[in-house]
């Protein structure tokens, strides 16, 4: 078995005989000029080369991880594949942490806390939002981040999609408007260290964290086993 | 004891690994299916799949970016 | 000429050591990458006073290219605020949440090519250009009046101890699964 295996390897592989190129010398061109273009913005402003630094962090993870939100949202579904899945929780669960920890280090001082604008309205728009936007991404084959990613992977698909991500986004800024005056009004940000105290919404959070990896995980099982 | 070749070049998730999974149903236990990617997320959520799902795979890597899951069927 | 040849011999070698292909070559795993992100979200909240978000930005793109085209979007509600009027008037190169998507894009161009895993993925069939135009325009939109994607709304929303986060995940989640059901039935 083992050897025809190897036999079909080369037959598929012959018939398309190309020279292999050697990317690592572009890559490092590459890295040397994002360093280059970090430096220019640093010189302008060290907001903008946090910025670009931190995007090219998010970038490179996401890329070497293989990381996807779309996926981790789909292949429950899809696939009953939940390894995506999973790792987000995990990444919920550091991230709860350190943001409660700075957060909390505002609070106690009396200070505003950094980062409130994401804590917004829970309303009917939200659902639909988010619901419209899960179709999309699977059917876009990326999310916002993916999206991002994969036309930096070179996929011509992606870059329509992100084109098309942007035109979505202005619509949906156009129609604003309206749905803030007749939907978003009507519904309240809440965040839960008010709802539960700082120690209760915390436990809280990691609670629900936990038993939705542990279902996650039991999930797979029983679909590995139909 | 078939060999069949699954060319999924230029397809973003999850397309390749459905389209495997329905080649795969298709095929009888000892034949090899052969799927051919260019998604660097597919070369690594395919395999996993298989894996899981109990069959022998092998990844290999034809070209820049070019691979292809070689899969045979156990069960 | 025996200057390049040599650095195309080096740059092979390097292709072949043991490190390079454990360390630059080979995929990380999906928790180690999860890690990463969030130790890298908590750097940026802790940094820029704000928790990383992605799709905001392209409503800025989206209102610039409007502008170039002789569009108005000043009597919009949603870029009404003086803030929003600041950003749009320093324009694309000031923006830094625009830096930060293009980052996203040069990062994984650059450890793609540092792999040697670089392709272009041209479009095979007109049923990826209508999936591509249809699940952008459903994201983009979806993402406004949700205030977010899923790195700003639900990512940032569920680390910032906000419902909202997990309402949207609920929604994301029934999304995927209709979705899958289309690509599936149409798009495949």
């Amino acid at each position: 078995m083992a050897e025809e295996k190897t036999v079909s390897r080369r037959s598929s592989s012959a018939s398309r005989k190309k020279p292999k190129k050697n990317q690592i010398p572009f890559g490092v061109t590459l890295v040397a000029i994002i360093l280059v273009i970090g430096i220019a913005l640093g010189t302008k402003s060290p907001t903008l080369a946090l910025f670009w630094v931190t995007g090219i962090c998010f970038g490179a993870i996401l890329q070497k991880g293989r990381f996807c939100f779309t996926a981790s949202m789909r292949d429950p579904y899809l696939t009953g594949g939940t390894s995506l899945t999973r790792a987000v929780l995990i990444a919920f669960a550091i991230t709860t942490l350190g943001f409660a920890a700075i957060k909390y280090g505002y609070a106690a001082q009396g200070l505003p806390m950094p980062g409130m604008s994401y804590v917004v309205p829970v309303s009917f728009a939200t659902v639909i939002g988010a619901f419209i936007f899960g179709i999309g991404m699977v059917i876009a084959g990326g999310c916002a981040s993916g999206t991002l990613m994969r036309v930096g992977e070179g996929f011509h698909m992606q870059l329509i999609s992100l084109f098309f991500f942007t035109v979505g986004s202005l619509w949906g800024a156009h129609d604003f408007g309206w749905w803030k005056y007749h939907v978003i009004s009507k519904g309240k940000a809440i965040f839960l260290p008010d709802v539960f105290g700082w120690a209760g919404a915390i436990a809280v959070q990691l609670a629900i964290i936990g038993l939705l990896y542990i279902a996650a995980e039991k999930y797979e099982e029983k679909r590995k086993a139909e | 004891m078939k060999e069949v070749v699954l060319d999924c070049f230029g397809e973003a998730c999850p397309v390749p690994l459905v389209k495997a999974q329905n080649k795969l149903a298709e095929l009888e236990v000892g034949d090899v299916l052969i799927v051919q990617i260019d998604h660097s997320c597919a070369m690594k959520n395919l395999p996993e799949w298989a894996t899981k799902d109990g069959h022998n795979v092998e990844v290999e890597e034809v070209d820049d970016g070019e691979w292809e899951v070689i899969i045979e069927k156990t069960k | 000429m025996e200057n390049t040849e040599k650095k195309v011999k080096f740059f092979d070698k390097v292709k072949e050591n043991e490190y390079y292909q454990r360390w630059i070559k080979s995929p990380l795993t999906y928790v180690a990458a999860a890690m990463l992100l969030a130790i890298f979200q908590i750097i940026t909240l802790a940094s820029t006073g704000n928790p990383w978000g992605v799709s905001g930005v392209f409503a800025y793109w989206g209102a610039w290219i409007y502008e170039a085209i002789g569009g108005n979007v000043d009597k919009w509600y949603y870029f009404a605020s003086s803030g929003a009027q600041s950003t749009l008037d320093a324009g694309f190169m000031n923006h830094a949440g625009t830096w930060r998507n293009l980052g996203i894009i040069f990062g994984a161009l650059a450890t793609t090519l540092l792999a040697s895993g670089f392709k272009i993925k041209k479009i095979k069939t007109k049923r990826q250009i209508v999936a591509a135009i249809l699940g952008g325009l459903l994201m983009g939109y979806g993402a406004r009046i949700a205030y977010g994607c899923n790195i700003g709304a639900l990512f940032s929303g569920i680390a910032s101890l906000s419902l909202s986060g997990w309402v949207f995940a609920l929604g994301m989640f029934g999304g995927a699964i209709v979705g899958s059901k289309l690509l599936v039935k149409y798009f495949m």
